[in-house]
């Protein structure tokens, strides 16, 4: 008898202590049944896009950017005659790459990454300008009836990538030359080596430059003045150095040096950024979108409407926004492009340090990171916010614009401005590449209740200890999803996991609709550049204990095509984007 | 000696027991939780503090700013303390926020823009445990208010 009760005692001790539950290590996490379902979801989603993506012509492996959800048709740009095209932009096509690739990786089967090869090794071999640029981007793509290179952007459209961050590592595997030749055009087309200005439009004439990064590195363009306030030179003659173009050059570049062994490539992306990050403000922190401003080069009789918002009028923002002084710059601005600055460039940023050496940038994100929250974060009505204001702490919140300008109209009223779920990746990444603790502290304050405000939970203290996640919640976003499985992947906390998988599964429940995923239940075209199939497949991958380094990265999702098309009315042409003109379609706008 | 055993055995599991009672998840995992950050969130929600930042402040006076809400201790600081004070306390302006003008700097649009915005930076504390928010606050400059400052 006392064998037995000291038998119980023990078996009822060894089950009861913590610790012993084998199912928190990483490597014994059960794949469940909701976890077959979310990868067979994400099967079905690629495995629809190919064969619809596919059929409309069977001349090409390429697909089009999106699929109409009740015909399989690929979705169609109405140019002002009227003129339907189906487009392929493979700039706007990355993340399907990636989760092609991703794909592979978690089943284990060569099928999905040789489907992505087959599109890359097409569009790689036929598309390509004889100066090594492609033909993708915010105004070019191919057309899918004919094959034909297609301009959105009047006959000659420009070549523009901002911030879509190609899949440089598959490209380099399905052609190393051509890749190469690219990422040097890149710089060749955008970047002006004498006057340091660049330019988001790279033209298609440019000739290649063998020797690209051959001339000597220059001054820099932001010196300081005597007060240590970084100088903006308004000297760029209509060539706006935007950072969501400069973070494309950096990111080609810094790809380049690691793949080649060659540092000048890096060297230069290293001054470009340099820039970006001496134009931001000394004492908040808080950077820009933007190192010069444009010179005068209309004439005051044009420059005298206020309408007239040409850059050649000089900064746009000191002319609508005069009323504050010096400060009033269009690298200033911390209410727009936000995005931009403090996302996509963050996250660009923070690809290089971990993987090509930049450690440098880890500290910069974290600085443009804590100067932004720190000043102008803020939580209104249960949501996370934004306070407008300029990179020096001025608020223009509540400020009322006197006239029309290029920020908008008279009477505009500057509000809060929304938080997006995308903060989490940048904010999350910077605080795990950040090396002490004490560092990551303020980030990780603001990152706990951006996350709380998310309806995501309590996720503890600095490094996962005690989190409090709401494990039954209804979110559905894939920034949220990533954000978990990081969490997850550096603490190896299983609330992260648990939290995730609900995430995952209402994702699946949310958004995929008739054999695809769509933002909604509603939305009519299903868009290849989405997130949230590469997000599902990093949460497969840590549940199969597959290294998230080993696995295609988010970096970004922000392609689209600008130019001119058919207003909804049918009469008028407009010039906009597929994110505002195409993506908006519902399934009661189909007849 | 089988009572004491039955008793042993009876204690442990109460004991071990305890210890998991707070919260499991579906792995059945002991979670300890920890109510301070849930209040520390709740003192901003809750405690009044954002009431008046819903409308335009017109009289001078104290806003009546929480200093505690369950246990958690509240604090302020202002950017702008002329305005309002780190205690709370409103001072109308004797002048308008912003001159707006034309571009030509000749026009004067008047009353566009007299209304002072002022964020107040909260530190919330309980046990240990601090975090930070902020109020902004729309603040109307008091009767008879200048505005001569045009900057562009």
């Amino acid at each position: 008898m006392k064998k037995i009760v000291l038998g119980l005692i023990m078996l009822l001790t060894f089950i009861l202590l913590p610790g012993f539950n084998l199912q928190a290590n990483t490597h014994g996490i059960v794949y469940k049944d909701s976890d077959y379902q979310r990868l067979h979801a994400v099967i079905e989603h690629v495995e629809n896009v190919l064969k619809y993506g596919k059929a409309y012509n069977t001349e090409t492996d390429l697909i089009p950017d999106a699929i109409n959800t009740l015909t399989g048709e690929p979705a169609k740009w109405t140019f002002p005659n009227r003129a339907e095209v189906p487009y392929v932009n493979m700039a706007n096509q990355q993340n399907f790459l990636r989760t092609l690739v991703a794909l592979s990786n978690v089943t284990g089967s060569d099928k999905y990454k040789n489907e992505a090869v087959s599109i890359l090794t097409e569009f790689i071999d036929n598309y390509q300008n004889v100066n090594g640029l492609f033909h993708w981007g915010g105004h070019r793509a191919i057309n899918l009836d004919n094959l034909e290179v297609q301009s959105f952007e009047g006959p000659n459209g420009p070549h523009e990538l901002k911030n879509m961050m190609p899949y440089y590592e598959l490209m380099m595997e399905v052609n190393e030359e051509a890749t190469i030749r690219f990422m040097k055009q890149l710089w060749t087309a955008h970047f002006y080596w004498a006057t340091t200005d660049m330019n988001r439009h790279g033209s298609y004439s440019t000739a290649f430059d063998i020797n690209v990064f051959g001339q000597e590195i220059p001054n820099h363009v932001i010196e300081f003045d005597e007060d240590g306030m970084p100088i903006i030179p308004a000297d760029s003659p209509g060539l706006l150095p935007f950072v969501n173009s400069a973070t494309d050059l950096a990111y080609a570049a810094f790809t380049l040096s690691n793949h080649t062994g060659d540092p000048i490539p890096s060297d230069w992306a290293n001054y470009l950024m340099s820039q970006y990050n001496r134009a931001s403000h000394p004492v908040t922190g808080m950077t820009v979108y933007q190192y010069k401003s444009t010179a005068v080069t209309r004439s005051p009789l044009e420059c005298a409407d206020p309408a007239y918002t040409n850059s050649g009028c000089g900064d746009r923002v000191a002319r609508q926004f005069r009323d504050f002084g010096s400060i009033a710059r269009e690298s200033n601005v911390a209410w727009k492009n936000t995005q931009a600055v403090y996302v996509d460039n963050i996250l660009m940023l923070l690809e290089a340090a971990d993987k090509y050496g930049q450690s440098h940038f880890t500290d910069w994100a974290r600085q443009y990171l804590e100067g932004y929250l720190e000043y102008a974060y803020i939580r209104v009505d249960g949501r996370n916010k934004i306070i407008p204001m300029f990179i020096d702490g001025t608020v223009t919140y509540g400020y009322v614009t006197p006239e029309v300008g290029y920020f908008g109209p008279s009477n505009m009223r500057l509000d809060y401005v929304d938080m997006p779920t995308t903060y989490l990746l940048p904010i999350l990444r910077t605080i795990l590449l950040t090396e002490e603790d004490e560092d990551k502290e303020k980030l990780w304050s603001y990152f706990r209740d951006i996350v709380y405000t998310f309806g995501i939970g309590d996720i503890g203290s600095l490094g996962g200890a005690t989190p409090n996640l709401n494990i039954d919640n209804a979110i559905d976003d894939p920034f949220a999803l990533m954000a978990m499985v990081e969490l997850y992947d550096a603490t190896k906390n299983p609330q992260y996991l648990e939290a995730a998988r609900t995430i995952g599964n209402n994702i699946v429940r949310e958004k995929f609709h008739r054999g695809f995923f769509v933002q909604s239940e509603i939305m009519l075209y299903s868009r290849l550049d989405m997130p949230d199939t590469l997000a599902l497949l990093t949460l497969d991958a840590v549940i199969r204990g597959i290294p998230l380094s080993d696995m295609p990265y988010y970096l970004a999702d922000t392609g689209y095509i600008h130019g001119y098309l058919l207003s909804d009315d049918g009469v008028v042409e407009t010039r906009s984007y597929t994110q505002n003109m195409v993506y908006t379609k519902t399934i009661f706008d189909w007849e | 000696m089988k009572k004491l055993i039955y008793i042993f055995i009876l204690l442990l599991s109460v004991t071990l027991l305890v210890g998991c009672q707070e919260k499991t998840d579906d792995n059945n995992e002991t979670i300890i939780v920890d109510n301070t950050y849930r209040l520390l969130m709740e003192a901003e929600d809750l405690s009044g503090m954002t009431e008046k930042t819903q409308a335009i402040i017109t009289q001078a006076g104290s806003l009546g700013l929480p200093t505690s809400y369950q246990g958690v201790t509240i604090t302020y600081r202002s950017r702008n303390e002329e305005i309002i004070s780190n205690s709370g306390v409103v001072t109308l302006p004797t002048t308008c926020w912003i001159e707006s003008r034309d571009q030509q700097g000749d026009e004067v649009f008047e009353n566009l823009n007299d209304n002072w915005p002022v964020v107040i930076d909260v530190t919330l504390s309980l046990n240990g445990q601090t975090r930070t928010a902020k109020l902004l606050f729309v603040v109307a400059p008091a009767i008879g208010f200048t505005c001569n400052k045009y900057l562009g």
